[in-house]
């Protein structure tokens, strides 16, 4: 045979090929009221890095808690028998999120992605959730971009906000007279975003912001920034810094001299579980916001007793967040009677929720921010530990209205 | 590495002639490849199956220095990179059709590779990957400190993929896969003509004996940085389809470690064979798309051992092997049907 022939066959066997694979692509057709038969919540998360105690694979199993919580309340009645619950690491990486996201839609046939700690990966899931039209329901980033120059119809944001943080912790500690801040922030959108907000809660207060220092993320070694912090004598150092990275800033801050010269250190987003990797007496009488506390009350305590048993640890505001939100889902789900996207959003939109997390929720309509109470707290004195993991005393609880900004401030379009 | 790796195996990246057997051989190897190019989104989720053939042309790019010149680069992370954010940004901000963006990327990454190419190729061996290196860090950190235009850690976002209004090409990566599928395709030819052009015979004798070819009147450097500034462009061909098929830009693409993973593949493969590239890359990316499914987390360890086992039971790679057994017999053929014919 010549070259000349076989290269023709060759030619006409790709050809055919070709169309061949024109006519069978796409995904296939769906079954019923639920796409291929069953409902699948996704979550995409930190199962290995600086926010894995903060929400990761404990958020897994309070995704699972909720499913089996609404399959105990509906039984037979349930719209849907077959729920799925998936988990990915997306290693806070944008780039890997936005594939596994993908992925998590089109492959995996994931009705919801949940969770997705790490503002930057967040945006790029909402951009997928966008593109594919389904549900994000985010519940550990929390740039206020999500609901407000980035917002989508897909996109929820259930637990707090950066200006939820900084409104709080920015504002009390100011007022209290620390009027001179240096903000250090991871630089990344979080952190980018953190700084913002807690400039504009101090200067709002009545402060001065003489500086915003960037750091790496994530990061081991902050002496320099420290160092660089402390040198305009500040009142105030406000650190953005979260999970695996606070805990090491916290560390070096409380061995660098700088808190015997009398400057401050103020917290944007601690969880509980930095606390407690750290120990009390390393944040005794730090002031800062919380969402949500897991001895707060007691329909709170009866949740968290429950998710002791199930994981060994207390749960941070950030698991009960998520057991909120893929709780409501389901429940929007069974009211829609299907996973239609659309019809489920719909469901969400403007509805009013009381439960475990969230006190006089919202969803709001117009930018997809749940709002809720949120909470000023105080870390307690190693003396007023009374048993373990009671590290948080809740001074003042800021209600929903003016925990989060009016949604008319956040500059979002719905599309 | 390579020069060693040359001495004990004088045939590795020179082609003898084809006749007979051997060029009905490369026929039907061309056809098999092909093929599994056309079908591969149909058994691969087609995302992934774009990685691969964007990474299989990474890797060949990458040998036209490390195979066929003798250079190993350990900066190609900059074009890889720059080419991304460049296709990513023409992409975002002029909406033109992905191909053009692609292009522009391409074009830019051949511009970047002239001056860096040129401080260089003045330097070889160990000198020259610490060289690009270096390079490839100082592109990294520009990358990573002006956010403005690159967003920085957080990346660039929302690429949008358009493609003459065709929206099933836009919305279904199915589709998008055969749309890019003829500019990889196209730069995989480019990148086989380069090497078996008389300009790739000079590349190969600079690599086996660069004084004798100084000697011969060949002006080396010259023709490394040609060769080093084409090995850019289509580099950046590939990086910029990689980053519309994604839709996104991250930092990880100028990263050193994406210069690492792609001498991995090449190597994985077989440096000094085209077919190399696409083997090793096939096998890279699938390995991380399957353990990374399988939530395995030690990714980078198997993929290291994968490495190590190769390097140390098959030296010239997976590919290089295979072939290195043809020519072998080949040559014995030869000399089996008598000295009289040479």
């Amino acid at each position: 045979m010549t070259s000349k022939r076989m290269w023709a066959g060759a030619s006409a066997m790709s050809a055919v090929l070709l169309l061949g694979a024109c006519g069978g692509g796409g995904p296939g057709g769906s079954g019923g009221d639920f796409s291929g038969g069953k409902l699948v919540l996704a979550v995409l998360n930190d199962q290995s890095g600086v926010y894995k105690d903060a929400s990761g694979p404990n958020s897994v199993k309070a995704v699972k808690m909720a499913v089996a919580d609404f399959q105990k309340k509906y039984g037979d009645k349930a719209v849907v028998d077959k729920i799925e619950v998936t988990s990915t690491d997306h290693q806070n990486k944008p780039d890997i999120a936005n594939t596994k996201a993908s992925e998590l839609y089109e492959r995996r046939g994931a009705d919801v992605i949940l969770d997705v700690p790490t503002s930057s990966a967040a945006l790029a899931v909402a951009n997928q959730a966008k593109k594919n039209k389904k549900l994000f329901l985010d519940v550990s980033a929390a740039t206020t971009a999500l609901t407000g120059a980035q917002c989508n119809k897909y996109t929820f944001q259930w637990a707090y906000n950066t200006y939820m943080l900084a409104n709080g912790t920015g504002t009390t500690v100011t007022e209290k007279g620390g009027k001179k801040w240096n903000i250090i922030y991871p630089d990344y959108e979080f952190g980018q975003n953190m700084s913002k907000s807690f400039s504009d809660a101090v200067t709002k207060a009545g402060g001065t912001v003489q500086g915003t220092i960037p750091t790496p993320f994530p990061n081991e070694n902050f002496a320099t920034f420290l160092t660089k912090a402390g040198s305009t004598d500040p009142d105030v150092i406000g650190t953005m810094q979260a999970g695996g990275d606070l805990i090491n800033l916290v560390k070096q801050f409380n061995e660098s001299g700088l808190k015997e010269k009398g400057i401050e250190l103020a917290v944007g987003l601690m969880l509980i579980t930095d606390i407690h990797s750290l120990g009390v007496d390393q944040f005794a009488d730090t002031m800062f916001t919380d969402a949500w506390y897991w001895n707060m009350d007691p329909e709170a305590r009866a949740w968290a007793d429950r998710f002791l048993a199930e994981t060994g640890t207390r749960p941070t505001f950030e698991h009960a967040g998520n057991y909120s939100a893929a709780l409501q889902y389901l429940e929007a789900v069974q009211e829609a009677g299907t996973d239609d996207a659309d019809a489920v959003v719909a469901k969400l939109e403007g509805k009013k929720i009381n439960d475990v997390f969230l006190r006089n929720g919202e969803v709001r309509a117009k930018d997809h921010s749940v709002v809720h109470d949120a909470y000023l707290v105080r870390v307690k004195k190693p003396s007023e530990v009374k048993e373990d993991w009671d590290y948080e005393e809740i001074v003042a609880t800021i209600p929903a209205a003016k925990a989060f900004a009016p949604a008319e401030a956040s500059g979002c379009t719905l599309s | 590495m390579t020069q060693s790796a040359v001495t004990e195996a004088p045939v590795t990246g020179v082609d003898p002639p084809a006749v007979g057997r051997d060029l009905r051989r490369r026929w039907i190897l061309l056809a098999v490849g092909l093929t599994a190019a056309l079908v591969l989104p149909w058994f691969i989720y087609p995302p992934v199956a774009m990685d691969i053939v964007a990474m299989a042309l990474f890797a060949i790019a990458l040998d036209i220095l490390l195979g066929y010149t003798g250079l190993l680069s350990f900066g190609h992370a900059a074009f890889w990179g720059s080419s991304a954010y460049v296709t990513g940004l023409i992409a975002t901000h002029y909406g033109v059709p992905f191909p053009v963006a692609v292009i522009g990327g391409a074009v830019f990454a051949m511009i970047l590779a002239v001056p860096l190419g040129y401080l260089s190729v003045r330097r070889s061996g160990i000198y020259f990957a610490m060289v690009t290196l270096a390079f490839a860090q100082m592109v990294y950190f520009i990358g990573y400190q002006w956010s403005d235009l690159t967003g920085g850690e957080n990346g660039l976002q929302g690429v949008p993929r358009s493609f003459f209004g065709i929206d099933l090409v836009e919305t279904d990566s199915f589709y998008f896969y055969y749309a890019a599928l003829p500019i990889l395709l196209l730069g995989m030819w480019a990148a086989w003509r380069i090497v078996h052009s008389p300009f790739g015979r000079v590349l190969m004798s600079i690599r086996d004996n660069t004084p004798r070819a100084r000697a011969l009147g060949y002006e080396v450097e010259k023709y490394k940085l040609i060769a080093f500034v084409l090995s850019a462009g289509l580099t950046g061909l590939a990086g910029g389809v990689f980053a519309i098929n994604h839709g996104f830009v991250a930092l990880t693409e100028l990263h050193w470690s994406t210069s690492g993973e792609v001498v991995l593949m090449a190597v994985l493969g077989g440096i000094g064979t085209l077919w190399g590239g696409v083997l090793g890359a096939f096998l890279a990316v699938m390995l991380a798309d399957y353990l990374a499914s399988s939530g395995f987390h030690g990714i980078d360890l198997v993929t290291g051992t994968v490495f190590i086992l190769v390097v140390l039971l098959f030296r010239r790679g997976l590919w290089g092997t295979v072939r290195h057994r043809w020519l072998v017999r080949q040559q014995r053929r030869t000399a089996a049907a008598g000295p009289a014919e040479r």
